[in-house]
């Protein structure tokens, strides 16, 4: 079950970020979001020394906390979107195509013309998507 | 040696304090074992065998027994073992009690030998027949106490000189008695120590591996027969064939087996029953720890970093749900964190960490790794937080159940059993100690009294900080941030506010700058529960008002928080913020007397004392009050009233009363203070400027809009500063002011999509506002003039009067400062041109500043300052009154054509000299043209109808095109004219040519021709002025300077006396030639039309040589010519030869006459006469003026 999801921006500030739990643990994944920043980071300075390719968005498993599994996903105008599951037996590919869907609603949500890039996504019709999204993936 | 229970008993008892990690392993499991030996007999070499086989690689441990006496001590302690042990490895039938003895591994490293080593002097066996008794019978009991263990034998036989006589037979007899084959018989020389040595020690080698081969051979056997054997068995036999395999270094085989045994183990979870459930679990897991300890080990230590990584998780994953009992989940918990921890140090420890990542691949397909989990940070960090479980459970447990508050230190007789994982009850019965089975019950209180004696806050700091460092250390910030949070957490638990400050701003701090409102919002709350606890009042208060003024909307909106558990900051909601709000407020601002009672918020404090707080550019306090001044101009003038703008907001959720505001400038006299005229508080201090408005309230998110006149009464920069805000009796806020134009938001409301709004109501202040701005200088009341304007003329020393007048200023401590600046931008200076000019590095300068005229006196009085450089000049101004004049001329000379600015500028005082005054500066500059006054022109003739044949006019050398050439010792004609190129009259003064040196005097000589001796004369411009002089070569030079013309002038109508300027012109070189041939042309001055006249050409060789000259003449239309057209004459060295043509001239008119080319056969060079010099006048009849003389 994917328990979170954040868009962070440049300056690594929370653009959006969404709970998808029950549980009486929200900040905790807010932590490990904001965590899993160090490991985006390094990817990024140092792609040869990760092996991953820069030409790719998809960052892939980040960092496994505890109970939760983190995945990264890094678009071209560096905005980075976190997924934060509880499944422990993933399908990169699932992953992958879960991240090409969310981006694209991303894309509609920032093509507003309302919205004033670098600032907090409020758009409602975002979070519906999204929640949508989170819902039809559950990767067990 | 002690009896085993009593070693219990003490371990038991140690009440050392208890350490966790790898160090709560025994020393034996820690570290590789090593092989065990048996020394006997002659204990005089023991201690050099012992060293010798320390050194060995690998090394060999020695048990050295003084003599055969000892020989019961030999595996005595596991015989004499008072806990009686129905098992034993040689039954393997009968179920067992247990999985691994506790001992067994110490016993193999410590008391069972793999050989023993029977040492017999030469002369007991080779020498007295008693002795040689005595030597069998301590063979055959050490062969009774070793066979049974088959362990193996060794007798050295210890010569003292290595030509001892040996006996055959005794030696074939002790080999028999030994049962030794004879490579274990061995020799050594007490003589020859280390060659023998070295043979003892790879004897023993191959012998103890040996025997650990046949021990793990013996023990596999049991392992196949795996149907009959129950699985602890099979768990302990792996375990035990693995020990052996590191014994004997096979470290692939040992992880194999320890794998194994692994595994094994891990299929009795649910199988196994023999011991009540809770324990059965607790050694199952004690054991697979162990095992899995050793095969980290061994992984890392055979650099297989990225398999150990592996394994661990494996092993993390199959165990995780492994728990003993949901309520007594502590346990678990720690033992989890355990592992965690174990494993950190391991890979911390371990050398395999250094090597990079690039080379490791990222795990498997289906177990990807990342970066993190090959630091040791990461499993620091998980430990604790294991720990942290553990921690929360046991208290929870503890606080639940009131029979586990009971347990204290009360189950003193339960004690780790022989086997490993196993607990017992110690019983005293007498004399002996028995181990009795226990109950989980009772196994539940020990392990609740044992965990109580841990302090785990203490283990959960340190183990984070440790994270915490190396995630500073790999820069990994928010890693770190989140240990420092936890470190905090766990500090705050244990009511250490200062220490839990201290990390809760480390990670408060990173919050901030990324604008993690959520994260902030709970560290202030902590942070702001500690500084309650320490006391800090005005912490309290700046961090209340920056939780205020955090935007959290509201809990849905953003990431929808439904945290039920909240730090001691309440869940972070709009709500909770005006509660707090409120809460600050209400402590801040009420009446002194009502503060007494602020109870609930736990100060007790001198409300008196007043509270200020200071807000700057990077504060984070600055969404709680952003102040904002704008100047409606960019420049003001002193004296006049000019508008500002001050705009306050506040993110504050509710809205603040302000009693008054002081604004601050960097001139002090320019400060006010806005009084809300609602408040009856404000108290002002008297002198400055005070405006009333009808209400001062921040409504939040709203500029409050202020503009007020100020006048300044000084020129320069005006800035605000602050504006201090008084918000209540005690309580101000101090806000830098900012100019509007480069406001930025702070961090945490940067991102925040609201609607922005101007601080400025004119949008162009709100974006291009200034909070500072230039206050102009009085308007100057004194004229500074510049004297003259026209073109200044290169040479002369050009006169610029500077004239002072004042015109309502007096004029104190004046200050002129000149300044001359290049127009073109060339600079004065070229250093290209300068170098052959060196001294006249500028090429306009300033040769003297003439002090004012009749003032000469008061000069000195005022000590003067006069400075002059190149461009640069400064001349003090004395003081004048109103109306008075001062004048001063500058003298400024040009050395090159170039136009110049001249720069002009006064500073004076116009009120005395009073401290503060601030001078006031009058700027003049004039552009001045620098002019060429005369153009100096030079031109050759040579002598009339004469031409010399000069062989390098006819073949020039390269760099002598411009040269003109000169006959050597003939007379030639110099012209040099003066050209006036300016608009002004000049008087020429006198004009000569100086020849430079001696050597130009004998080279050449230079008479004045026509014999005018004044050459002054007056040049109107444009007019020309030129003087003859004749030029009399007498050395032949390819280069002959002929020095340089001198003038001397001036401007007309100029004071006589007046210098005159001199100007130089330097006279090109010229090329001095003997000609060989000289060829002149002889005609009448003039002809007639139709009269016969002669035309002779004279060809004079001057050389000594004969010369053939060919010559032809050409016809010319207007002649009828009479002669040759074209010979070839030789002309004798020294002599002349005369070609005469009569000529009849047909035609009236200036006439071209037959022209003549004469070709020099020697030289081969070709000449002619010039144009000019080659015709005549024709007149139609002889001339009138002619006739009438006549």
């Amino acid at each position: 079950m994917i328990v979170c999801v954040a868009v962070v921006g440049h300056q690594n500030n929370p653009l959006y970020i969404q709970s998808f739990t029950e549980a009486d643990d929200a900040l905790k994944l807010h932590h490990i979001v904001h965590c899993s920043l160090d490991v985006i980071d390094e990817r990024v300075n140092n792609p040869s020394k990760t092996g991953t390719t820069l030409n790719e968005a998809f960052l892939g498993l980040l960092y496994p906390a505890l109970n939760y599994k983190v995945y990264g996903y890094l678009t071209n105008t560096k905005v980075k979107f976190i997924m934060v599951t509880t499944d422990l037996d993933v399908r990169d590919t699932d992953v992958r195509s879960f991240f090409r869907k969310f981006h694209a609603a991303y894309v509609d949500a920032v093509s507003n013309p309302f919205h004033v890039p670098g600032k907090k996504i409020t758009s409602r019709t975002f979070s519906e998507s999204v929640t949508n999204i989170v819902r039809s993936y559950s990767f067990n | 040696m002690a009896p085993e229970g009593t070693q219990l008993l003490n371990q038991v008892l140690d009440n050392d304090p208890p350490t966790r990690g790898s160090k709560e392993y025994p020393e034996e499991l820690r570290t590789p074992p090593v092989s065990l030996v048996a020394l006997f007999g002659c204990s005089e070499l023991h201690s050099s065998i012992t060293t010798h086989l320390h050194s060995q690689q690998p090394p060999i441990n020695a048990l050295a027994f003084p003599d055969f006496s000892h020989l019961p001590l030999l595996l005595a302690p596991h015989q004499t073992s008072s806990f009686t042990d129905p098992l034993s490895d040689s039954s393997p039938t009968l179920p067992t009690s247990g999985i691994l003895k506790r001992d067994w591994l110490l016993k193999h490293r410590t008391k069972v030998p793999a050989l023993v080593a029977a040492f017999f002097p030469s002369t007991h066996i080779f020498g007295d027949p008693t002795q040689w008794l005595q030597v069998c019978s301590n063979l055959d009991t050490l062969k009774s106490v070793i066979r049974p263990k088959n362990i193996k034998l060794v007798v050295v036989v210890v010569q003292s000189s290595p030509h001892e006589v040996i006996s055959e037979d005794r030696l074939l007899a002790l080999r028999k008695r030994a049962e030794l084959d004879s490579k274990y018989v061995l020799f050594l020389n007490d003589s020859e120590l280390p060659p023998s040595l070295s043979r003892i020690a790879s004897s023993f080698s191959e012998l103890a591996l040996a025997y650990y081969r046949e021990e793990a051979r013996r023990i596999k056997s049991r392992i196949d027969k795996r149907s009959s054997t129950s699985p602890d068995l099979i768990v302990r036999y792996c375990f035990k064939v693995a020990v052996y395999a590191e014994f004997r270094r096979d470290w692939g085989e040992a992880l194999k087996f320890y794998e194994d045994a692994y595994h094994s183990l891990h299929e009795m979870i649910g199988t196994s029953t023999r011991l009540p459930a809770i324990q059965r679990l607790v050694e199952i897991k004690t054991i697979a720890e162990q095992l899995h300890f050793k095969i980290s080990t061994l992984l890392l230590h055979g650099g297989k970093l990225t398999e150990a990584v592996i394994w661990f998780h494996q092993h993390k994953s199959s165990y995780e749900k492994v728990v003993e009992s949901t309520e007594y989940i502590f346990l678990h918990w720690e033992w989890m964190s355990r592992q965690f921890l174990v494993f950190a140090e391991l890979l911390e420890t371990s050398s395999a960490t250094v090597q990079s990542f690039s080379s490791l691949n990222q795990g498997t397909a289906e177990t990807p790794l990342t970066e993190f989990e090959f630091y040791p940070a990461y499993y620091y960090q998980l430990a604790a937080h294991y720990l942290q479980n553990k921690k929360s459970s046991l208290e929870l447990l503890l606080s639940m159940s009131v029979a586990a508050q009971k347990i204290d230190g009360s189950s003193d007789s339960i004690t780790p059993s022989v086997y490993v994982g196993q607990f017992s009850e110690l019983r005293e019965k007498g004399e002996a100690l028995t181990l009795h089975f226990i109950t989980d019950e009772e196994y539940i209180r020990y392990a609740v009294s044992e965990a109580k004696r841990f302090q785990d806050s203490f283990e959960i700091v340190a183990w984070l900080k440790k994270s915490y460092e190396s995630f500073t250390n790999l820069k990994s910030r928010r890693m770190a941030a989140f240990c420092a949070f936890e470190i905090a957490r766990e500090y705050f638990g244990l009511s250490d506010p200062s220490n839990a400050k201290f990390f809760f701003d480390i990670a408060a701090n990173l919050y901030r700058q990324e604008g993690w409102v959520s994260l902030l919002w709970e560290v202030l709350g902590y942070l702001r529960e500690c500084s309650r606890n320490l006391g800090a009042f005005k912490d309290f208060v700046e961090l209340s008002l920056e939780m205020v003024a955090l935007p959290v909307t509201s809990c849905d909106d953003f990431g929808n928080l439904k945290n039920k558990t909240y730090g001691p900051g309440g869940p972070a909601t709009v709500s909770r913020r005006e509660s707090i709000h409120r809460e600050v407020f209400a402590l801040m601002c009420t009446e002194t007397e009502l503060t007494s009672s602020t109870g609930e918020s736990g100060f007790k404090l001198a409300i008196d004392s007043p509270l200020h707080l200071e807000i700057d550019l990077v504060s984070p306090l600055r969404p709680v009050l952003l102040a904002s001044a704008a100047f409606h101009e960019q420049m003001v003038k002193p004296r006049a009233l000019c508008s500002i703008t001050l705009s306050l907001l506040s993110h504050l959720p509710l809205p603040v009363d302000i009693d008054h505001l002081e604004v601050q400038f960097n001139q002090s006299t320019c400060n006010f203070v806005i009084r809300n005229s609602q408040s009856l508080l404000s108290t002002m201090q008297s002198g400055s400027q005070v405006e009333n408005e009808p209400s001062l309230v921040l409504v939040p998110n709203n500029w409050l809009r202020l503009t007020y006149a100020i006048k300044p009464e000084q020129s320069g920069k005006l800035e605000c500063l602050s504006i201090l805000a008084k918000l209540g009796p005690c309580f101000t806020i101090c806000s830098r002011a900012e100019s509007p134009a480069a406001m930025e938001d702070s961090p945490v409301w940067k991102h925040e999509n609201s609607v922005q709004s101007l601080p400025t109501k004119d949008p162009i202040l709100a974006v291009f506002g200034q909070k500072a701005t230039q206050v102009e200088e009085p308007e100057p009341q004194v004229d500074v003039t510049l004297g003259a304007s026209g073109p200044a003329l290169v040479g002369e020393d050009f006169t610029m009067p500077i004239v002072v007048t004042s015109k309502g200023h007096a004029v104190y401590s004046g200050e002129l400062k000149i300044n001359l600046v290049d127009v073109g931008g060339g600079g004065l200076f070229s250093p290209r041109e300068a170098e052959p000019f060196s001294l006249e590095s500028h090429h306009v300068e300033i040769c003297g500043i003439d002090g004012a005229e009749g003032n000469d006196e008061s000069e000195s009085e005022t000590g003067n300052i006069k400075k002059i450089q190149q461009s640069f000049g400064l001349v003090s101004v004395p003081d004048l009154k109103e109306g008075e004049s001062w004048s001063c001329k500058l003298e400024i000379r040009w050395h090159r054509a170039k136009p110049v600015m001249l720069f002009v500028s006064l500073g004076y005082l116009p009120q005395g000299s009073e401290a503060n005054a601030q001078k006031v500066h009058i700027h003049k500059s004039l552009q001045i043209e620098g002019k060429m006054p005369l153009l100096i022109t030079n031109r050759f003739m040579l002598p009339y109808r004469r031409d010399h044949l000069l062989l390098n006019r006819i073949k020039p050398a390269p760099d002598s095109e411009d040269m003109s050439s000169l006959p050597l010792n003939e007379k030639s004609v110099l012209v040099v004219s003066a050209k006036n190129c300016t608009e002004i009259a000049l008087k020429l003064m006198c004009m000569s040519i100086e020849l430079d040196g001696e050597q130009g005097k004998t080279s050449c000589l230079i008479q004045q021709g026509g014999g005018e001796t004044s050459g002054s004369a007056n040049l109107a411009p444009g007019e020309e002025f030129k003087k003859v002089f004749t030029v009399i070569p007498t050395m032949r030079t390819p280069k002959l300077s002929l020095g340089s013309v001198h003038l001397k002038w001036r401007r007309q109508g100029a004071n006589t006396e007046e210098a005159c300027v001199s100007t130089t012109h330097k006279l090109p070189e010229v090329n001095v030639d003997a000609s060989p041939l000289v060829m002149s042309l002889n005609c009448p001055p003039y002809a007639i039309l139709g009269e016969s006249f002669t035309y002779a050409i004279t060809i004079c060789n001057q050389t000594q040589l004969l010369q053939e000259a060919k010559f032809t003449l050409a016809d010319a239309q207007s002649f009828v010519l009479s002669g040759s057209h074209s010979n070839t004459v030789l002309v004798l060295p020294k002599s002349e030869h005369v070609l005469s043509y009569k000529l009849v001239p047909l035609t009236c008119g200036q006439q071209q006459l037959p022209k003549i080319t004469l070709t020099s056969v020697r030289y081969s060079a070709e000449f002619q006469p010039s144009t000019i010099a080659s015709s005549v006048f024709v007149f139609p009849s002889a001339p009138q003026a002619n006739s009438t003389a006549k």
